[in-house]
């Protein structure tokens, strides 16, 4: 339930290799000496992962370990590196996120970059960081999972509820037993009052 | 009747094969004898009659036996199919090939129950070989019978095989047969489905080497691999990359029925909830109305026995105060007799 990088690339239509326009890598995991060709991978395979996904398509290719998912969205392209765990449909909507907000930042400027940016893009950074729990990037995720705890307290609502009318059950025959057993001693106790007044 | 298929082979046993020949037609000729007496020239007539029923009956019992073993084939062709490995065609046609068996041998079950009545009539056979040629026809019949049983029970198995592998196929590849068939009027992504378009980006070389995840959401992942390289087609490519879209409207379209589903089983736990509760508290009531007879009982009984004290305690002084005045009179009565 990893994501290892988040990518946005501006893709070309034909021919040239699309442009970085943001990176968020996390690659703590490898060895130090592994990160900068772990790095330089990542970027190569998204570049090319972008410039073969045509323009309002989704797409989700398994390469060794990881799945990248992209989605080209007329020419803007977000790229996630996640393992084989994350959810497909949570990754496309992080990717859908990322690009509005992309758009909602940068506006139309993307447009005309020609060259790789380096800049760091915080949101992206954060998105990484944030992101690494499917559910948070997928609401409905999160209401499935929510509704499905809601469930599992109300089965242990309803046992106890029924534990307790078991347990009411019980007080009712013993509370029935004593009110007969008082009824006895009262009858009892009328007798032997009424016969024996005398002496 | 063994005599008949004598064949040649290196001792001469001609004189053994004559003399099993003279014993046999003795046997008949004693078996027919003392029925037949009047009528020995019709004894070999009968003698021919009996070995033709005898032939006939070894020969439907022969086919029978051959039939069953085929059943017995077929039975196990029928239990061994499997999903992929199915021997169809050899099933069908031992099929074909063991019901003509049976058709034929109940014919001819037939025709020698008919031989058998013929005889019958014919008055100068005894009750034993009657009695035997009977019995004959009755057990070939029974086993006939019973291969046809079989047969049908092999036939039944094999149908519910197939419905078996029919689901269990159904199961694996509904996931692919839906795709097809969903309306492509769909949102953005499909909207923005270029018409002949001009990307050349087939699948990737690398994802035909990968696997599926074990995710409940392989679709796309099967359509990536099912690409091969650069020589696909846009056509198809398209083709391909539209039930991708598919899928993924598809898996969030599942996930929003899940969510649905979820809520309403959640409203339908919180109904029973509150009936489970609404139950519970009728018999808290009754609880509460025992405890009340409860206490007015033991109050009352409270009430009677503390009268009883009274009365008890209070009784002596009764008792005193009589026990003064009789001994007022006792005085007074003494008084007036002294």
């Amino acid at each position: 339930m990893k994501i290892t990088a988040l990518l946005v690339l501006k893709c070309n239509q034909e021919g040239s290799d699309p442009v970085i326009l943001a990176n968020a890598s996390d690659v703590s995991r490898f060895g130090f000496f592994q990160r900068s060709s772990v790095k330089e991978f990542i970027v190569f395979v998204g570049r090319t992962v972008a410039k073969r996904t045509p323009p309002g398509q989704r797409q989700s290719v398994q390469h060794e370990e990881y799945k990248i998912h992209s989605y080209n969205q007329n020419g803007l392209c977000a790229l996630g590196f996640m393992d084989d765990h994350y959810p497909v449909r949570s990754a496309f909507s992080l990717l859908n996120q990322v690009l509005d907000e992309y758009r909602k930042t940068f506006g139309d400027s993307w447009k005309i970059v020609q060259a790789d940016k380096v800049e760091p893009w915080p949101y992206l950074n954060e998105a990484l960081n944030k992101f690494q729990d499917p559910a948070e990037a997928d609401k409905l995720l999160k209401i499935q999972r929510e509704l499905d705890e809601t469930k599992i307290i109300l089965h242990k609502t309803i046992d106890s509820v029924l534990a307790r009318g078991e347990k009411l059950d019980s007080l009712v025959e013993k509370s029935s037993d004593l009110s007969a057993a008082s009824q006895m001693f009262y009858k009892q106790a009328k007798k032997t009052n009424q016969c024996c007044t005398i002496l | 009747m063994r005599g008949k298929g004598a064949n040649a082979s290196i001792r001469d046993r001609t004189q053994e094969f004559l003399g099993i020949a003279e014993r046999v037609k003795k046997s008949y000729s004693s078996q027919n004898g003392p029925s037949s007496s009047g009528s020995k020239p019709l004894g070999p007539q009968t003698m021919a009659m009996q070995s033709e029923f005898n032939r006939k009956a070894s020969k439907i019992g022969l086919g029978i036996h051959q039939t069953s073993q085929k059943l017995s084939k077929l039975a196990k062709l029928a239990k061994r199919t499997s999903v992929f490995d199915d021997p169809t065609m050899e099933i069908q046609e031992l099929t074909a090939v063991i019901k003509q068996d049976i058709t034929a041998l109940n014919s001819a079950v037939v025709d020698l129950q008919l031989l058998c009545n013929s005889r019958h009539g014919n008055s100068n056979i005894s009750s034993d070989t009657t009695t035997h040629s009977t019995t004959v026809v009755d057990d070939l019949k029974n086993r006939l019978m019973s291969a046809t049983k079989e047969f049908k029970e092999v036939l039944t198995m094999r149908t519910e095989n197939l419905k078996v592998h029919e689901n269990r196929r159904q199961l694996f590849s509904s996931t692919a047969s839906k795709n097809p068939a969903n309306p492509f009027v769909r949102q953005r992504p499909l909207a923005a489905k270029p018409a002949g378009s001009t990307s050349a980006a087939p699948a990737l070389p690398w994802a035909s080497g990968g696997q599926s995840s074990s995710h409940p959401l392989p679709k796309n992942q099967k359509d990536g691999e099912t690409q091969p390289l650069m020589s696909q087609q846009q056509h198809q490519q398209q083709q391909e990359l539209v039930p991708l879209q598919d899928s993924y409207m598809q898996s969030r379209a599942e996930a929003l029925q899940n969510v649905e589903s979820t809520i309403h089983e959640l409203g339908n736990i919180f109904n029973q909830l509150a009936t489970l509760v609404s139950q519970q508290g009728e018999i808290a009531i009754r609880i509460d109305e025992n405890m009340d007879d409860t206490l007015s009982n033991v109050e009352g009984a409270q009430g009677a026995l503390l009268k009883y004290l009274n009365s008890i305690s209070s009784n002596r002084w009764l008792m005193i105060k009589i026990f003064f005045v009789l001994v007022f009179f006792l005085m007074i009565f003494l008084f007036f007799v002294a």
